[in-house]
């Protein structure tokens, strides 16, 4: 994990989450969509992606269903169940916690 | 977690493993679509199509592992696993059906016999009684050191009623079986009186109708009468408007005054007892008759129901207190006396508890020899497979994988052995209930139920992981190379091995030996109970009692009823004695003792002359077949104008004469005697014990019919015929029916029955304990047999090279034989050293035989060691039967 565009693994779930809870959209999109809003300093491998997708829908948090594409092609759309809306809140009020906290002993230590 | 979640969850599990295929078939798609719009960015980013591909493919990554990490994600990889080595386990099983069958079936009985008696344990030990708050309900008695459990005097009872702050309620039963007439065929049902606030005791409620009030204990206020909801139906045809009804009982005018529901079980008790059950069709109430002053007769049964908070020893406390109270104010009636307060689960299921536990016991034995057998034929059978598990171990299994692969097998087999289990446990349950001794409290309530299920479950899945444990962690211990070397045998781990494996032997020999000394000690005892004199002749005789009621019968009459209808027997051909008597032995007793004096004796201070009395008319001991000691049995002649008569036991003339003769001595219970007072002994005769086991008779007395002062309405009939006594029967059906129509005569039974039924605990005891013995001395000989063979399949070569250079095929067969009596020795030892130790549970169970008889332990040892000796013959011939050129080539 030295790769500084490596994710830890929370938080490609967070991404994964917060990235769907607009509309559903298929693993090529998500992974797409966190790399243009990061302005490709997030890159998602397909490797760590589809994984993590398996996880969080084995878990609940997200379920999938085969639609067509606007090109017409069959994907997997992934979109949040309710309990994953809910555990999408939990990470982002974590995630603010966590990042502040960081925030703080960066600052305080610089001083 | 909530609900939704937590389905979906499941969903997605169950869709992983069911659908495998489908799944798969998704991923690969899904990721497909990935790697095209991969492609179609590279292409629309101008690169030529074959390098769009492969730079979409190694953008990817691995698809294979990605594929990996998704199904590590779906987590179903254990089942998977598990569902791998259950197939594996169900096809090598499949593959060594002897092995199979051998381990099954062991399991099966083994585990099976458990249940069995675990079924008998649920039904009496641990199913709470059928009454509401049961663990409130105690018996109580009055104790003293003569007399353990002592009924109550109904007077101090009402006093303790009035007195006491421990009980929420108290009453009094005691039995007074009741004769039926006027509907249909005359017949006696089990009746018990009782007072008021017996059932609320008890938390029952008539279904009909109400309970007796304190109203219904005054004499002579109507009799009123509840009946059994069995009675109802049969004889009153379930009848909607029987309450208020008049029937006729014993010849009275009784109202119905309540039905009780079915499954009104009847607490048991102890004086003219009737079991634990729905034992009990009538219940009338119970009057205070008499002056309250004369507190000398005890006859009424005390149950009570605590209140919340108080223990039985509070309650035992108080009544102590109240006894002391009652003393000062009477004092001749109740020095002397301590109370006993008992919960009424002890009563009741308090002398079974012993030998249920010891029969768990010897199945819980079983079980473990059964155990042992089964790590010992898996151990075989993983020697066999080492050179598999290594190669597995080489192709990189992990230990704990290759555990739990030989787990699950050894589960497997534990699982299909409790299916079996429970099918030989149902037949089992239902055989060991109608072997159980006569009497056996709460015997309706043993089935395989639910608790049962679950117990053989739990059974099952602990001896699967105990015997499985040993041959898991022996793979999970296979050194490769060694092994992969040796081709499979002959290693230093064999050794280790075949160490392991006697062990167990031994373990299996010394627990087959404990059990096999229970048994030996038990059929000891039951021979002994056989051959014990009974101080009578139980063949040939039949008994029956017959009850007059009062209403229809003065004394007198009743005197010339039981005059007529001996003399009647006795002209019957095919009789050759018949008389009637309170008491038959060995049918229960009734503890009637009376304090008397004893012309020119003085009883030692705080002690009187006493003993237990009885009627009985001339013919009843030579019917009874009680030998006579000396002197006279009664005569015709023994009436109100002769001078009175009496027959003492052997046991009373010893006592209270120790050197001297009894016969002729006088003895009086009157206080101030006139010479017509004086009873003088005319005959003394021979002993006879309560039960069959009892440790020594009771002193006791007898009266003639016609001289004696207690009521003959209730006798007891004796009838000796030449042969099966019961043909007998219908001549005294005759006989009764001859002299008076409406008389039931009840409890016809040949004495060999009552006889029997005396010794059926001892039998059933026997019965079982043997079995699992014997049960235990196979196991233990298959698991020396199996260990045997072994070390002759690993000795071939040396057996074959020490035939070659001269030995000659007995000294091999010796060689071996030696081999496996040395383990049977050890064995055997463990075992005596055991059974010692252990000989004090069995001590109670045991009738005139020492816990340690040396006569048991010798040939329970020589049978163990015999069985072992047979066990190695095979393996030893075929030692020997090897061609020595052949053997040395093995390699």
């Amino acid at each position: 994990m030295s790769k500084p565009s490596d994710l830890i693994q929370g938080t490609l779930d967070l991404l994964i989450l917060r990235t769907i809870s607009l509309e559903p959209k298929h693993g090529w999109a998500i992974a797409k969509r966190i790399e243009q809003v990061s302005e490709d300093v997030l890159q998602v491998t397909q490797g760590a992606l589809y994984p993590a997708l398996h996880r969080l829908e084995q878990q609940g948090w997200i379920r999938a269903a085969w639609r067509k594409t606007e090109t017409g092609r069959e994907a997997k759309f992934y979109e949040l169940t309710k309990a994953g809306r809910a555990q999408l809140e939990r990470e982002l009020a974590q995630w603010e916690r966590l990042s502040k906290a960081v925030g703080l002993v960066i600052r305080t230590a610089e001083e | 977690m909530n609900l939704r979640r937590s389905w979906d969850i499941v969903r997605m599990r169950l869709r992983s493993l069911a659908r495998r295929q489908r799944v798969e078939e998704e991923l690969d798609k899904e990721v497909r679509f990935h790697l095209e719009q991969q492609m179609e960015e590279n292409l629309a980013a101008g690169m030529p199509p074959a390098e769009a591909r492969s730079a979409a493919l190694r953008k990817l990554g691995g698809m294979t592992q990605i594929q990996e990490e998704c199904r590590d994600m779906r987590r179903t990889e254990t089942i998977e696993n598990f569902w791998r080595d259950l197939r594996y386990a169900l096809r090598s099983l499949g593959k060594s059906p002897a092995f199979t069958v051998v381990i099954l079936l062991t399991l099966a009985l083994s585990i099976g016999a458990n249940s069995a008696i675990f079924s008998v344990i649920d039904g009496v030990l641990l199913r709470p009684l059928p009454y509401p708050e049961a663990n409130r309900i105690v018996r109580i008695f009055f104790h003293s050191a003569d007399y353990p459990k002592f009924p109550l005097n109904p007077f101090d009872f009402r006093d303790f009623r009035a007195r006491n702050r421990s009980f929420e309620s108290l009453a009094g039963f005691t039995r007074g079986d009741l004769q039926l007439s006027g509907t249909g065929q005359p017949e006696r049902f089990t009746g018990f009186q009782v007072t008021a606030g017996f059932f609320d005791v008890l938390g029952l409620r008539p279904a009909r109708g109400h309970a007796f009030t304190s109203n219904d204990e005054i004499p002579g206020n109507g009799q009123k009468v509840i009946l059994s909801d069995r009675l109802w139906r049969h004889r009153f045809a379930a009848d909607p408007n029987v309450i208020g009804r008049k029937i006729t009982l014993d010849s009275l005018p009784f109202t119905v005054a309540g039905v009780m529901p079915p499954g009104t079980e009847h607490p048991g008790n102890e004086y003219n007892g009737v079991a634990h059950g729905e034992t009990v069709d009538l219940w009338w109430p119970f009057a205070f008759r008499g002056d309250p002053a004369h507190r000398g007769s005890h006859y009424l049964e005390g149950i009570g129901r605590l209140k919340k908070g108080v223990t039985s020893t509070a309650a035992q406390a108080e009544m102590n207190a109240l006894i002391a109270q009652l003393a000062r104010e009477h004092p001749d009636a109740l020095a002397g006396w301590q109370a006993l307060v008992i919960p009424l689960y002890r009563e009741i299921v308090g002398p079974s508890e012993r030998l249920l536990l010891v029969l768990l016991g010897a199945v819980g034995l079983v079980l473990l020899i059964a155990c042992a057998n089964a790590a010992n034929l898996l151990l075989a059978r993983a020697t066999a497979r080492q050179r598999e598990m290594a190669v597995r171990t080489a192709l990189g299994a992990g230990r704990a994988r290759l555990m739990r692969q030989m787990l699950t097998e050894s589960l497997l087999i534990a699982l299909i052995g409790g299916v079996l289990a429970v099918s030989i446990a149902v037949a089992g349950v239902r055989t060991l209930v109608s072997l159980l001794p006569a009497g056996f409290p709460r015997a309706d309530t043993i089935h395989v139920n639910a608790v049962v299920l679950a117990f053989t479950l739990l059974v099952a899945l602990a001896t699967g992981i105990l015997f499985g444990l040993a041959p898991a962690l022996q793979a999970a211990r296979t050194d490769v190379q060694d092994t992969l070397r040796a081709g499979g045998r002959g290693t230093g781990s064999n050794r280790g091995h075949l160490r392991l494996r006697s062990v167990l032997v031994v373990g299996e020999v010394g627990l087959a030996c404990l059990l096999l000394i229970g048994a030996g000690l038990m059929l000891r005892s039951f021979v002994n109970l056989l051959r014990a004199d009974p101080g009578f002749r139980p063949e040939h005789l039949l008994t029956a009692s017959l009850s007059l009621p009062d209403a229809t019968y003065k004394p007198a009459e009743a005197l010339h009823f039981w005059d007529r209808l001996t003399t009647s027997l006795d002209s019957v051909a095919g009789i050759r004695a018949a008389g009637v008597g309170t008491d038959l032995p060995w049918t229960g007793y009734d503890d009637n003792v009376a304090g008397f004096t004893i012309e020119g004796k003085k009883p030692p201070a705080n002690q009187d002359f006493h003993a237990r009395y009885h009627v009985a008319s001339p013919g009843y001991f030579r019917a009874v077949g009680i030998p006579l000691v000396r002197g006279r049995f009664f005569v015709a002649g023994d009436d109100m104008k002769a001078p009175l008569a009496l027959i003492v036991n052997r046991i009373m003339a010893r006592r209270y004469w120790p050197n001297e003769d009894a016969l002729g001595k006088r003895i009086t219970f009157d206080d101030h005697p006139k010479e017509k007072d004086w009873m003088t002994i005319v005959g003394i005769v021979g002993d006879v014990k309560d039960k069959p086991d009892s440790p020594a008779a009771q002193m006791a007395l007898w009266w003639p019919i016609e001289q004696t002062p207690v009521s003959v309405g209730n006798m007891s009939v004796a009838v000796r015929g030449s042969s099966d006594p019961a043909l007998l029967a219908n001549d005294l059906r005759r006989a009764v029916r001859q002299l008076d129509p409406t008389l039931a005569v009840a409890n016809i039974r040949p004495m060999d029955d009552i006889a029997d039924a005396n010794v059926s605990t001892a039998r059933f005891a026997l019965f079982l304990v043997a079995l699992f013995a014997g049960l235990a001395l196979t196991l233990a000989a298959i698991g020396i047999y199996g260990v045997i063979s072994y070390a002759v399949s690993q000795r071939t070569q040396e057996f074959g090279l020490r035939m070659a250079l001269g030995a000659q095929a007995g000294d091999v067969r010796r060689l071996v034989l030696r081999q496996g009596v040395k383990l049977a020795l050890m064995g055997v030892a463990l075992g005596l050293v055991g059974a010692l130790a252990l000989g004090r549970v069995l001590w109670s169970l045991l009738y005139e035989v020492s816990a340690a008889d040396p006569v048991t332990f010798t040939s329970v040892s020589a049978l163990a060691i015999a069985v072992a000796a047979l066990a190695c013959y095979l393996p030893a011939r075929r030692a020997t039967a090897v061609d020595p050129a052949h053997a040395l080539r093995s390699e």
